[in-house]
């Protein structure tokens, strides 16, 4: 029944009803789509599906297998083996892990900020958006080893390290969204909010609703398009029952936008920058004071960060050397006076400046960004899908072009970041978190704890800072960049930047308190958060005991304090998230708080209807992720997995999207035969028929004909569709299942026990009598 | 409150099903289990006996105490001897975080306390009771369902006296 083929010659009846039905289902899909996605829909674009590609690749990807061939329209642009192709696959290999997801989300920001004269010949070579749009995608692998010392002195080396190129000015919250604490920067410089472009500003992230709505767009390209058919589905599938593990493509996507884009707020400096790159290029007529000015706007001037972001990052000179117009003997000589006048932290950067086609020798196309932010790529996706052209119009740029911009990027995060940062954190370590460590800093807390309750309301009132014990601006609600609490979350950050997680956890440990005392609840949550975070990345073992009272705590903590004091949804779903997924990866009971973790997520209601469904799956997964032990399996949890798999199901299916939700399906027929008695759940009358019920409605909505075939009273099922359909119709997302299709199908199932139904009958059934 | 009841056979089989409210304070007696969501109760019982198989083995008693949640759901688990699990599912009429109730001894609001734990053990005791004098019934052999309006009034009856 599963396969189309059975209906290959259906006589008359059937295929009217076959007909009738099956443009009823697709009249359906239509508008679900339609109304789940407001931006208009054209999917036969081959760059825009070569967008989608990477989601909707499986994550154990079969980048080389023959069979995807078999698939006519997007075979082209998904497989076809572009240069940047094979990198991105080898990529999506890996997230998967969310030890991999969070090193490369938390990464050091790089600000760039560059003269209009490379502006411009960044422009010549075809990429509109500047140096920083250039740099951006080298940024996210750094080539080679990359070797960081912690604060004991111990390096360690990392393969894939990665920094993130931000223009200078990105990643402030949107100027529509007032918020309190970001007023005192707008009153410093309000004209630099005027003139933010909207693109800059839909590189900030942290917009739960627009990741919904790019997700979906995947979703419903991936619904258009299954690229499972035939024998290619059933290996797809086979290879889910052996790796339950597998992330699903979506969920991975939905994790990454939300670490993408980190919105710049005072409560944490992950999005703060480590370093800012000015450049000029030889085109400059004047090209140290152009410097100078371009230091100037960075430090005091139009470009100048808020009040609360610590202006003592390093600044990086970059000298663009345009190959072709310009003279090399000239522009060394300028960059031997750049250095004399600006120290090491210089750079010579020789780039081509003529716009590279891809039919050129030596080109290549320019890796497309894995960390923008949902709005950036859905604005991507919305222009490629009205380009008129089909072929992909990726920038390219030349090898040498490319070599140049790996070596800059690499010399100047081994030579000059990562020692930069390393030199704050000892600095700040010895100066600022030590002496709070110490005995002193107990005792300088516990004074301050004291003060506080003798002058009475410190913080509660909120009369500014009326405690002078405090350096927390409760009016404005941000530290200053220069008080030691500020200082040691900085510390923290960029320890956590290095990995080195124990020094950033035991750092957020001794920020959960003081952010406690001074009831800045928004320092609060995110300290509570980032130390759940990094405890949970450290790898040594954790008691079931322990874990319930620091891990629990602090995620009950952060999550309380983010969506009760601050309503900010978007810091509770991040720090839920994460906190399951790592909960997750410690096997065990960690599991099932894993999973607890994520029905609490949907108790908050901080995700919508994609997320939701997307954590219903996840939640299977994490309870699947249990393994019982001996021949019972006993301590599993297949049936829990189970029933959470069903419930993503039919939110997939009330989402319109019947993929997903047969995935879905399949996964819990293999999960109950699993079981030790197998047909268990069959004899639960009302559970099995809503079970029935629900794969009854994913086959009609895949394929109409089969569901038709497979039954055997026909009349009985077009009237199940029409009932259906009208259901749709009037209610497209919030269609009761049960209510629709339950009536036709109760007398389907052969139940032994009638329960409650069916009391009456008792006398006539052959049954217990009492006594 | 709003209880369902099942008991479950060997091979994960339900044996008995019946839904009931509380008669306490004021209550009519009658279940108010969201009529979309009925299928739900069977799913949370089905899926809880994943925790049963766990915890069973944990101590002597029969009485499991409460065992499981989902949502606002709890589920309170008695094992008899021959294997077979009572479950009862129990629904707050509200959600129970408001302080007034959490202060109030009332089963019904709070499913978790030690009066509820106190009361639920009773009434699984008296379900017991009855449940061994209804099988011991020559014709019933093991895992067969039982239908006994005898036994089905008896358990309301104990559910009235005691939820």
């Amino acid at each position: 029944m599963n396969s189309p083929d059975n209906v290959s010659s259906p006589d008359p009846v059937a295929s009217s009803a076959l007909r009738m039905s099956k443009s009823r289902a697709s009249a359906d899909t239509q508008s679900m789509i339609s109304s789940t996605s407001s931006l208009p829909y054209r999917a036969s674009n081959a760059s825009v599906s070569s967008l989608f590609a990477s989601t909707t690749t499986p994550t154990g990807s079969r980048s080389g297998s023959p069979s995807g061939l078999g698939r006519s329209r997007m075979s082209g642009s998904v497989f076809g083996g572009t240069p940047g192709e094979r990198q991105q696959l080898a990529r999506a290999e890996q997230p998967g892990d969310p030890r991999n997801l969070i090193l490369q989300a938390f990464v050091p920001h790089i600000a760039v900020h560059t003269s209009a004269d490379t502006h411009e010949l960044v422009k010549d070579k075809g990429i509109g958006g500047g140096l920083w749009e250039l740099l951006r995608p080298f940024g996210e692998r750094i080539h080679g080893k990359v070797t960081v010392r912690d604060s004991i002195g111990a390096g360690k080396t990392w393969e894939d390290f990665s920094v993130r190129f931000v223009q200078l000015g990105d990643g402030l919250d949107p100027p529509d969204v007032p918020t309190r604490k970001s007023e005192e920067g707008r009153g410093l410089n309000g004209e630099k909010q005027e003139t933010k472009s909207a693109a800059q500003r839909s590189r900030t992230g942290g917009n739960v609703s627009q990741i919904e709505s790019l997700v979906d767009r995947h979703l419903s390209y991936a619904e258009d398009f299954p690229n499972m058919s035939g024998e290619d589905y059933l290996t797809y599938k086979d290879a889910r029952l052996r790796d339950i593990d597998t992330t699903s493509p979506f969920y991975t996507l939905y994790l990454r936008r939300l670490l993408s884009g980190i919105p710049l707020t005072p409560h944490e400096t992950f999005a703060h920058p480590v370093a800012c790159v000015i450049a000029i290029s030889s085109r400059n007529t004047t090209p140290i004071d152009a410097l100078r000015t371009l230091y100037q706007e960075s430090t005091v001037g139009t470009k100048r960060m808020p009040l609360w972001v610590n202006s003592e990052y390093l600044r990086y000179y970059v000298l663009v050397h345009d190959e072709e117009r310009d003279d090399i003997t000239k522009s060394m000589a300028l960059f031997d006076q750049m250095k004399k006048h600006f120290g090491l932290h210089c750079h010579l950067l020789r780039l081509r400046s003529s716009n590279c086609v891809s039919t050129d020798d030596d080109s290549f196309r320019l890796p497309r960004c894995e960390w923008v932010s949902a709005s950036e790529e859905l604005a991507d996706i919305q222009t490629r899908e009205v380009q008129e052209d089909f072929e992909d119009s990726y920038p390219c740029i030349y090898e040498t072009d490319m070599t140049a911009i790996r070596t800059f990027i690499r010399e100047m995060v081994t030579q000059s970041v990562i020692p930069s940062m390393e030199r704050c954190v000892s600095t700040w370590n010895d100066q600022v978190a030590s002496r709070r460590r110490g005995i002193g800093g107990r005792f300088i807390s516990l004074s301050k704890k004291w003060t506080g309750f003798g002058s009475g309301t410190r913080g509660s009132s909120g009369s500014g800072n009326s405690g002078s014990s405090s350096n927390y601006d409760s009016l404005q609600g941000f530290y200053r960049p220069d008080a030691p609490e500020a200082i040691m979350r900085k510390l923290a950050d960029y320890a956590f930047m290095l990995r080195d997680w124990k020094l950033a956890q035991s750092t957020y440990d001794l920020l959960r308190s003081d952010f406690n005392n001074d009831k800045a609840w928004r320092y609060h949550a995110a300290a509570n958060e980032m130390a759940v975070i990094s405890t949970l990345m450290l790898s040594q073992a954790i008691s079931s005991k322990v874990r319930s009272e620091t891990i629990d705590q602090m995620l009950e903590t952060a999550s309380y304090s983010y969506i009760t004091r601050c309503g900010a949804s978007y810091g509770a779903l991040r720090c839920l998230a994460l906190g399951m997924e790592l909960l997750r990866l410690r096997n065990g009971s960690a599991t099932e708080d894993a999973a607890r973790w994520g029905s609490r997520l949907l108790e908050y209601k901080v995700v919508g209807v994609i997320g939701d469904a997307l954590v219903k799956e996840r939640i299977a997964v994490c309870y699947a992720s249990k393994k019982g032990t001996g021949s019972g399996s006993w301590g599993g949890r297949t049936r829990k997995s189970a029933l959470w798999s069903i419930l993503a199901a039919d939110a997939w299916l009330m989402l319109g999207k019947p993929q997903q939700s047969k995935q879905r399906l399949d996964e819990v027929v293999s999960k109950y035969s699993s079981l030790p008695n197998k047909d268990s759940l069959s004899q639960f009358i009302m559970a099995n028929s809503f079970l029935q019920s629900l794969q009854k409605e994913v086959q009609l909505a895949l394929y109409p004909e089969s569901a038709i075939e497979a039954s055997g009273d026909m009349a009985d099922l077009i009237e199940t569709s029409i009932e259906e359909e009208t259901a749709f119709k009037s209610r497209p997302h919030r269609r009761s299942l049960m209510g629709a299709a339950t009536p036709a199908l109760a007398s389907l199932g052969s139940a032994p026990l009638n329960g409650t139904l069916e009391d009456e009958k008792d006398e006539a059934t052959p049954a217990v009598q009492f006594e | 409150m709003s209880y369902y009841l099942a008991i479950i056979g060997t091979q994960d089989n339900p044996l008995f099903e019946c839904e009931f409210g509380t008669a306490k304070q004021g209550g009519d007696g009658v279940a108010r289990f969201p009529e979309q969501a009925r299928h739900m109760n069977q799913f949370i019982v089905h899926s809880s006996l994943d925790i049963v198989e766990e915890v069973q083995w944990g101590g002597g008693q029969m009485y499991l105490k409460c065992i499981d949640s989902y949502y606002n759901n709890y589920v309170s688990c008695f094992m008899t001897g021959g294997n077979i699990k009572f479950l009862l599912l129990h629904v707050p009429s509200q959600p129970s975080s408001s302080t007034a109730t959490r202060a109030s001894t009332s089963i019904a609001a709070n499913p978790t306390s030690p009066q509820t734990e106190e009361a639920i053990k009773q009434f699984f005791t008296e379900v017991y009771e009855n449940w061994v004098k209804t099988i011991m019934n020559p014709f019933y052999s093991v895992n067969m369902e039982v239908k006994s309006p005898v036994f089905r009034a008896r358990v309301m009856g104990a559910g009235k006296k005691y939820l």
